[in-house]
């Protein structure tokens, strides 16, 4: 130890490029061994545990767009009890995961739905039930209701059948956990790549997009 | 009883009515005295609980009938209060002012049979959202037309005859032998 | 009391609303002042689509009216149809047909009890009542082959016999739900919370609810005892012997309770239906259903539903398809003029409560 001022001065206040080489070097992480986190195994790790994570806690939307939400009480209750799957409602969209189509849409639905999809956080993902979303089912000559889904949103899983089953529902869930497991799941970027297809499609449909004036905030 | 009811109706009013069935009264009648009848039917006979309020479509005669359907909670009887407006330019009197509920059925038969109800109040839209075309429960309205030309459809259902036909193209498998005997062709 | 007044959507993306269908709310502080409701977001067409159909074909639409009730809605337009064209209906048939009816009544009531419970932050009743609500769809599954949705009623009659077991069954089932339903009531009617949340709120006035066209439990719940199963006897309930619950108030309280009592009327009728059993065909043959036409005329046929009386105004000109079916559903008033009179002078927490107790079903209004 000196007591020489300037020294101390220099090296509390403003450090030298060698001073901070070496800094970068003592206080790099120590997990991988070429001192950086974004290579390829790292990411491989990390993105491993956030599917685990969110494939564990898929929240869904309250939201019953048609008959199909008959069959939600009946899951999420005690007999079927989807929750073991870590399945369980939301009240509001920008806290869901999971925005279920629950059967047919009419136009004037469409126009919240699509609202509400572009309110959720990714990843978002979308379960389409029963074969009113498919091909239209038995609405396939309705003036108000759309006939295939995938072309407004971008869907993850359809679930075939008037309506679905329980156990069928929970069968597209556990199809919905092994997409995100592997990383195929969640059309967020999608939908925000191909917009324009999409709003083409969705204002082909879809006349006026104004909502009410106090709605529009 | 209903031999009463009808004596009663008329004597105040020039209509052609009918017991249908013990407990059923067809009323037909001009459209100018259809809310007179109501209104006396509550008021002076106590029929005051409205049920239904109907409209049929007879293209073929060019005209469109409604059906005011009353109901008696004592005697239990039912009076059916049928009249035929003109088809090309439907005006029929509000009867809001009798029954409040029947403001949700009137609004409801102006946006789907384009019937106008002068006086009557509330949006004009109440189940459809920016509609262009003419009211759709019209006879002369072409629902599948409509739905072909306005939403995307995936192919495969053009016809209902092949539908399996085009399951098979399309997963390339081979009908098995118990589905060809349920298939159409 | 806050003076500025302020718009409200409730729904259609709500978790207190009962489907799909939205109430715009005016509100002084969290005081309702006025209620507008607004429909169309299950609006599939189906009367129009009907006309496009045959007559069978009509049943695949026609149960799809009302999702949490499927079944009163065959059975009335099976009633119509049969009227107009004078179709005799075996005894045997009309019995099966009176307990589907009492059954759909019962899980329709279980399904309301985790609504009603679910409004007021009681969640586990919801877990309960639902959960049992499955032993019936079993039942519905042995007899119909679905859960939800049956077409099982057919014009003549029922599409098949009842299966060998159902009937015992059917007993055992009753015997559980019977005892099931002590639980409930300590779990809900004796509960402080809901008690103090459901007395005085959203009341109907005895002397304007004919008027209003107030029907079914929200009517029993004022003192009035109306019922179609008595005025207007059908199928096999003429032969049975059951009461008709009303309590007096009009209030979400009185409701609930005529509810309550209700099931176990239904329990007694579906006994007594299943003790009397006929024996004998099952249905009337009808036609080859393509080429089926049914004699012109219309019926106005009503049948006691879960949310009260429902009607189905019937045309037919003769031809291989319906002229014209409409719906009259209980929601229908109650979901619009009635609301928008109750609401108003109420709390918002307590709007998706009262649109509870009157059993809202859009898709019944819009159809």
């Amino acid at each position: 130890m000196t007591n020489n001022p300037d020294k101390h001065i220099k090296t509390i206040g403003i450090p030298t490029e060698e001073e901070i080489r070496q800094a970068q070097i003592d206080f790099a992480p120590r997990c991988t061994s070429a001192g950086r986190v974004n290579d390829k195994e790292t990411q491989k790790i990390v993105q491993y545990i956030l599917n685990f994570a969110r494939k564990h806690s898929l929240f869904v939307l309250a939201y019953g767009t048609g008959c199909g939400a008959i069959e939600i009480p009946a899951t999420m209750t005690s007999r079927y009890d989807a929750e073991r799957f870590g399945i369980r409602g939301a009240a509001t969209p920008r806290q869901a995961d999971v925005l279920l189509i629950t059967g047919y849409l009419s136009t004037k639905t469409l126009k919240r739905v699509i609202r509400v999809y572009e309110q959720m956080q990714d990843p978002k993902y979308v379960m389409a039930f029963g074969s009113c979303t498919i091909n239209g089912g038995m609405y396939f000559d309705s003036y108000n209701t759309i006939k295939a889904l995938d072309r407004y949103l971008p869907v993850d899983v359809y679930i075939a059948g008037c309506m679905p089953r329980p156990e069928s529902v929970i069968r597209g869930f556990i199809k919905l956990q092994e997409l995100i497991q592997n990383g195929n799941a969640g059309g967020g970027k999608c939908y925000r790549d191909n917009l324009d297809w999409y709003r083409a499609n969705q204002q082909k449909v879809i006349k006026n997009w104004n909502f009410p004036d106090e709605y529009n905030w | 009883m209903q031999e009463n009811i009808l004596n009663q109706l008329n004597k105040v009013f020039k209509i052609k009515g009918q017991v249908k069935s013990p407990l059923r009264i067809k009323v037909v009648a001009d459209k100018d005295i259809v809310s007179s009848i109501l209104l006396y039917l509550k008021a002076q006979m106590g029929f005051i609980h409205l049920n239904h309020i109907s409209c049929v479509d007879w293209i073929e005669d060019n005209k469109f009938e409604l059906v005011y359907i009353v109901w008696h909670p004592e005697q239990k009887q039912t009076v059916l209060v049928h009249t035929f407006i003109d088809r090309e330019n439907p005006v029929m009197e509000n009867i809001d002012t009798i029954w409040d509920q029947a403001n949700t059925y009137e609004r409801e038969m102006r946006e789907m049979f384009g019937i106008e109800f002068p006086g009557l109040v509330g949006d004009r839209e109440f189940i459809l959202e920016d509609w262009q075309e003419m009211p759709p429960m019209r006879r002369d309205f072409d629902t599948k037309r409509y739905a072909q030309e306005t939403y995307e459809t995936r192919p495969g259902r053009e016809n209902a005859r092949n539908v399996r036909l085009e399951i098979m193209k399309r997963s390339g498998e081979e009908l098995p032998d118990f589905a060809k005997k349920y298939s159409r062709d | 009391m806050i003076e500025k007044e302020t718009t409200l959507y409730l729904g259609p993306q709500h978790p207190g609303i009962t489907g799909n269908m939205m109430i715009k709310l005016k509100v002084k502080g969290d005081v309702v002042t006025q209620a507008e409701t607004h429909v169309g977001y299950l609006h599939r067409a189906f009367e129009k689509l009907i006309e496009r159909r045959n007559w069978l074909q009509s049943f695949t639409l026609l149960c799809r009216f009302c999702v949490p009730e499927p079944d009163p809605m065959e059975l009335t337009y099976a009633r119509a149809v049969e009227q107009i064209e004078g179709r005799e209906v075996p005894p045997r048939a009309k019995y099966i047909r009176t307990i589907v009816a009492e059954l759909a009544r019962i899980q329709s009531f279980l399904l309301w009890y985790g609504g009603q419970s679910g409004s007021s932050g009681l969640y586990t009743l919801g877990q309960w009542s639902v959960g049992d609500r499955n032993y019936i769809l079993d039942l519905f599954e042995d007899l119909t082959g679905a859960r939800i949705y049956h077409m099982y009623m057919w014009p003549g009659g029922v599409r098949r016999d009842l299966p060998t077991g159902w009937i015992d069954k059917t007993y055992k089932t009753m015997d559980y739900l019977e005892k099931r339903l002590e639980d409930y009531n300590k779990l809900l009617f004796e509960n402080a919370i809901f008690q103090k949340r459901a007395q005085g709120v959203g009341i109907i006035p005895k002397d304007k609810a004919i008027e209003w066209g107030v029907v079914g439990p929200p009517l029993r719940g004022t003192g009035i005892k109306h019922d179609v199963r008595i005025d207007e006897p059908y199928e096999a309930y003429a032969d049975l012997d059951f009461e008709v619950p009303t309590y007096e108030g009009g209030d979400v309280w009185a409701r609930a309770l005529v509810r309550r009592d209700e099931i176990k009327q239904s329990i007694r009728i579906i006994r007594q239906a299943l003790d009397k059993m006929p024996s004998g065909s099952y249905y009337n043959r009808i036609p080859n259903p393509m080429k089926w036409t049914v004699p012109t005329g219309e019926a106005w046929i009503k049948t006691e539903s879960v949310r009260g009386e429902i009607g189905f105004y019937v045309v037919s000109d003769g031809s291989s398809k319906p002229r014209r079916v409409h719906l009259k559903g209980a929601a229908y008033t109650h979901g619009v003029s009635v609301l928008e009179k109750i609401l108003p002078g109420q709390n918002i927490a307590d709007v998706s409560f009262i649109l509870n107790s009157l059993g809202v079903c859009p898709p019944e209004i819009e159809r």
